[in-house]
């Protein structure tokens, strides 16, 4: 046993192990190195599968405002605010009162993770310097709600300037919604509310009409909510403060 | 020493715990929100033009060049010993089952109908004054409103402006 510790403990030994330990350091190396160039030669692209969540406003098939979390997971997103209602008329036309204008409102999943959405569409009225005016009424904006294809509305959260309405399916990843909204009318009542002054002068009578309405502007405003699928209940009742219910992927309002 | 030790480990369970949890609080959610509108256009404003000659009124009426676009309608009435007679050249003036005559076209800002006449028959050979026959011209207008295919229409329940004229000759 002393002769064998004494080997051990030889210099030659020693100087042994070490050019043995580093043949087999540099032997490891090259078995990486090898591992590495085989592995990048043969899938020459590696796909990293990012969880991103996104999603589009579309009016008349066109995308118009959308918030998608920018697949460089480094925090940032790819957001753009558009306008609705921009096409809606021609250059120099002026709205119609009664007639029925084509306003087919949707939402797309631009992310790559399925998800819940809701919509929240505000109509209001507005004077010259876009101030909301309260006194007029948001029913005379006749934005039509489909109510149909999976959208429900809300009815407790729901007020004459506000309605919000929920898809009660999982919006799979790149699909659209059904119509939430088809038509936008400025109803006809908008011409009944007057006020008349009488005017007597040299042998005319004249009354004339001044319109409540006339040089105010009508507003509609579109927001879209997106969460996640996984967890929904929980996911919903925490971004939105809505209770809900979701059975084979169909929700329900509480 | 033993105690130290418990209590840091304990700590560090409790702090890594809590690093679950609040990762478990997180939901992915995302919006999109947009807005748009236009402004409505309803003022007009019309005024009768009449000129008079041969116991003939030559009614037209003009729309202000800023008014919307309108619809226009007239009626005129006398006393029971003289009679009217409508004629139109410009075959724009229709009369209807209520005793107006509704002009056809619309009248956009600027514009002016063509000229409808009423003739005063059964005149007096001795009368003179014109101002003295008490022929009254109503003209009506109202705003075009449109059907939802986009066809216009008039709803004279809706009237804008209202004139009527006195006399057998215009007043200024």
């Amino acid at each position: 046993m002393n002769r064998f510790r004494k080997f051990l403990a030889s210099p030659k030994v020693s100087l042994a192990a070490f050019v043995l330990a580093i043949g087999l350091l540099m032997f490891s190396s090259v078995g990486g190195a090898r591992a590495a160039l085989t592995y990048y030669s043969e899938n020459y692209v590696s796909r990293v599968q990012m969880y991103d969540i996104g999603v589009t406003l579309v009016e008349n098939g066109e995308n118009i405002s959308w918030r998608d979390y920018a697949s460089a997971g480094n925090g940032s997103w790819n957001e753009t605010t558009g306008e609705l209602l921009k096409h809606m008329l021609g250059e120099e036309e002026k709205i119609k009162i009664g007639k029925k204008y084509k306003e087919e409102l949707c939402v797309r999943n631009s992310g790559t993770i399925d998800q819940y959405v809701r919509v929240s569409v505000y109509k209001y009225w507005t004077d010259a310097q876009g101030n909301k005016m309260q006194n007029l009424s948001p029913d005379l904006i006749d934005l039509n709600f489909t109510n149909a294809g999976g959208w429900i509305i809300d009815e407790a959260s729901s007020t004459a300037e506000r309605t919000v309405l929920y898809y009660n399916k999982v919006l799979k990843t790149g699909k659209t919604t059904p119509l939430f909204a088809d038509s936008l009318t400025i109803d006809n009542m908008v011409a009944t509310k007057v006020t008349q002054t009488k005017e007597e002068k040299g042998g005319y009578t004249t009354i004339t009409t001044t319109y409540d309405y006339d040089g105010v502007q009508f507003c509609v405003e579109a927001k879209v909510d997106a969460v996640q699928d996984h967890n929904a209940q929980d996911a919903i009742w925490s971004a939105w403060g809505r209770r809900v219910s979701v059975s084979n992927g169909t929700l329900s309002l509480n | 020493m033993k105690k130290k030790t418990a209590f840091l480990t304990a700590l560090a369970v409790i702090l890594v715990l809590a690093a679950s949890i609040d990762s478990a609080w997180a939901y992915f959610t995302t919006y999109a929100e947009a807005k748009g509108g236009h402004t409505l256009s309803l003022g007009d404003k019309t005024k009768v033009e009449e000129d008079f000659s041969a116991w003939t009124k030559h009614v037209s009426i003009q729309s202000d060049p800023d008014s919307e676009p309108v619809y226009i309608r007239v009626k005129a009435f006398c006393g029971s010993e003289y009679k009217l007679v409508f004629s139109d050249k410009s075959g724009k003036w229709s009369p209807g089952s209520d005793g107006y005559y509704y002009y056809g076209d619309i009248v956009n800002g600027g514009e002016a109908t063509k000229e409808l006449q009423v003739k005063i028959e059964n005149v007096p050979k001795d009368v003179t004054d014109a101002d003295s026959f008490n022929v009254v011209v109503i003209y009506e207008s109202t705003p075009v409103l449109y059907k939802e295919d986009g066809t216009p229409y008039a709803d004279w329940k809706n009237k804008v402006n209202t004139g009527t004229v006195k006399g057998g000759a215009v007043n200024e």
